[in-house]
């Protein structure tokens, strides 16, 4: 078999795509694990609950990209928001089982009630720039890709700078680090734990928006995503953010080589084959774990 | 003189289990007392108790003689009680400068250059130590760091849980006469130390506590010497350094 280098390099591309999404997640996971050491299994939701969102949005913009990818991102923030304030603010950050048991309840419930209000058909989802996209030989990349791709490293970005050197991001750091210490320089956990709820919201619900016109949207569009995040966390060094990106790029990468060549059942199962490989060699993860390291 | 801390019938402890038991206590603004015990008295959990981060059962707690203890620990910093814990208390993972600006978290912005300014005079260790991660350095190195954080808010009650621990014989007399120079600007101290009689010497008063309740109470240089307390954590205790 002769290995076409134009087609490796689209499949490279379309990996570092897809790639980009699933930090967009595994990061999100990060940061609220990082500041209630909880483990968010509603995650996969927010993202649902964005791409839907962006469905609905498009159409009533006149298909216009941006406007609507800004209503996505509104929406899930304030879905963000709503489930912090019922919901984990009555968590303590020794109560990892009930954590895990309301998370799950609630992604349930929130995958039911889509399915109920919407119906579990698939929508597809046209936005202003259609199937267009830029060719360079036989490559090509559809502008929403590429744009996707691109607020996911803006995002990126942005959220490092945040976290590196604003007092707002250096907060949740200090939360992961030492809670007593958190304290005692007057932070308030629950403003601090709420912020990182909204804000982990809001990268799944750019997630959504930017998967929304290139693949179907259904209620269960999330619900597998979340344990591949989940593997990706615990991969890249659980609290580790860098960590989380780097892993999720790669893990974009190796399954689209793998559905480039093999049968799409591979893709699924590789995240979780490399998990249980990595956690036998390194236990606690590929890069140093814990303290929401940035950098 | 007046009254900087009044803690009347305080009970105090952690979920369903009171710790400290109906323990009252009056300081005197700008005096420094220490908090003497055993090993599981209860005084860290008193000092939590005044910041407000363990469970009040019962009792009145008056700062500048205004009530406190319903309030959150960070309205408790505002009003100007500082609290620095017992063991390791910074962020780790993060620079000595780092830590400094998250110490101002409660400062507006324009006033954190000066505030850190004055810590690294105070202590230039810290400004040595800039770009050092706080985890990576000496027990001592972060406790200094830890007060600092604290210093920072300019706190006129300042609580301080063992600040000498882990620290050489002269950084801790390092430590005792920057709090004696802090407390002559009119700062409130109450202290818990391993090192009693460096503690008592720079204090006005001291009070005791058994199994959570007060046990004896009086001027430092009277506990000092009597006989029990001689007996308990002075005479021969192997906690004991000499300062
Ligand atoms: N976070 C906590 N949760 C539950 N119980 C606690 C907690 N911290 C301390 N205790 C209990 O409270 C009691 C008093 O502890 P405390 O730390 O106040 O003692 P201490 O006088 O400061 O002792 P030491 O000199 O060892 O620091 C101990 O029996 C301890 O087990
Ligand atoms: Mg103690």
């Amino acid at each position: 078999m002769t290995i076409d280098a134009a087609y490796l390099l689209q499949l490279t591309l379309n990996g570092i795509a897809l790639g980009l999404l699933y930090a967009l997640i595994a990061v999100g996971l990060s940061l609220i694990f990082g500041v209630m050491e909880i483990i968010n299994f509603a995650h996969g939701e927010l993202l649902m609950l964005g791409a839907f969102a962006m469905t609905f949005a498009l159409p009533v913009v006149g298909l216009l990209y941006w406007p609507a990818l800004a209503a996505s991102l509104f929406a899930t923030m304030l879905a963000g928001f709503v489930i912090f304030e019922i919901l984990l603010v009555r968590l303590k950050p020794d109560e990892f089982e009930r954590s895990i048991l309301i998370t799950l309840g609630l992604s349930i419930i929130l995958i039911h009630t889509v399915q109920y209000l919407f119906t579990a058909t698939p929508r597809m989802v046209d936005t202003q720039y259609g199937f267009d996209g830029v060719a360079i030989g036989t490559i090509r990349l559809t502008w929403t890709r590429l744009i996707g791709a691109g607020a996911a490293i803006v995002a990126f970005t942005g959220l490092y700078l945040t976290l590196r050197f604003t007092q707002f991001g250096r907060a949740m750091r200090a939360i992961a680090q030492n809670r007593e210490a958190a304290l005692m320089v007057g932070i308030r956990p629950r403003t601090v734990a709420r912020n990182a709820v909204i804000l982990a919201a809001g990268l799944c619900g750019l997630a959504g928006s930017a998967l929304a016109p290139i693949q179907l949207v259904t209620p269960y569009m999330g619900q597998f995503l979340i344990f591949k995040a989940f593997a990706l966390v615990i991969i890249g060094g659980l609290g580790n953010i860098p960590g989380a990106v780097v892993a999720a790029v790669a893990l974009g990468l190796v399954e689209s080589w793998i559905g480039g060549f093999f049968t799409a059942a591979w893709q699924e199962g590789a995240v979780f084959v490399i998990m249980i490989v990595v956690l036998m060699l390194r236990p606690d993860g590929l890069f140093k774990r814990g303290g929401m390291r940035v950098g | 003189m007046t009254t900087a801390l009044e803690l009347d019938v305080v009970t105090a402890g952690y979920g369903d289990n009171p710790i400290v038991r109906e323990f009252s206590a009056r300081l005197e603004a700008g005096t420094i007392t220490t908090l003497l015990g055993g090993n599981g008295a209860g005084k860290s959990t008193l000092l939590r108790a005044i910041y407000g981060t363990n469970r009040l059962f019962s009792g009145r707690i008056l700062f500048k003689g205004e009530a406190i203890e319903r309030l959150p620990p960070w309205e408790r910093l505002r009003r100007g009680v500082g609290f620095v814990p017992q063991g390791r208390c910074n962020f780790p993972a993060m620079s000595v400068g780092e830590n400094l600006k998250m110490g101002c978290y409660t400062l507006p912005s324009s006033k954190h250059e000066a505030a850190i300014g004055r810590m690294t005079d105070l202590f230039p260790l810290l400004r040595e130590k800039w770009r050092t991660e706080a985890g990576n350095m000496s027990g001592g190195e972060q406790q200094i760091l830890e007060m600092a954080m604290v210093l920072l808010l300019e706190p006129s009650l300042l609580l301080l849980d063992e600040p000498s621990l882990g620290l050489s014989p002269r950084m801790q007399g390092d430590v005792f006469a920057t709090v004696q120079r802090i407390a002559a600007t009119g700062v409130t101290v109450l202290i818990v130390e391993q090192n009693v009689r460096g503690a008592l010497l720079i204090s006005d008063r001291a009070l005791v506590m058994e199994q959570g309740r007060r046990f004896m109470e009086g001027p430092a240089d009277e506990v000092r010497t009597d006989p029990r307390i001689r007996q308990a954590y002075l005479g021969g205790n192997i906690k004991e350094t000499a300062a």
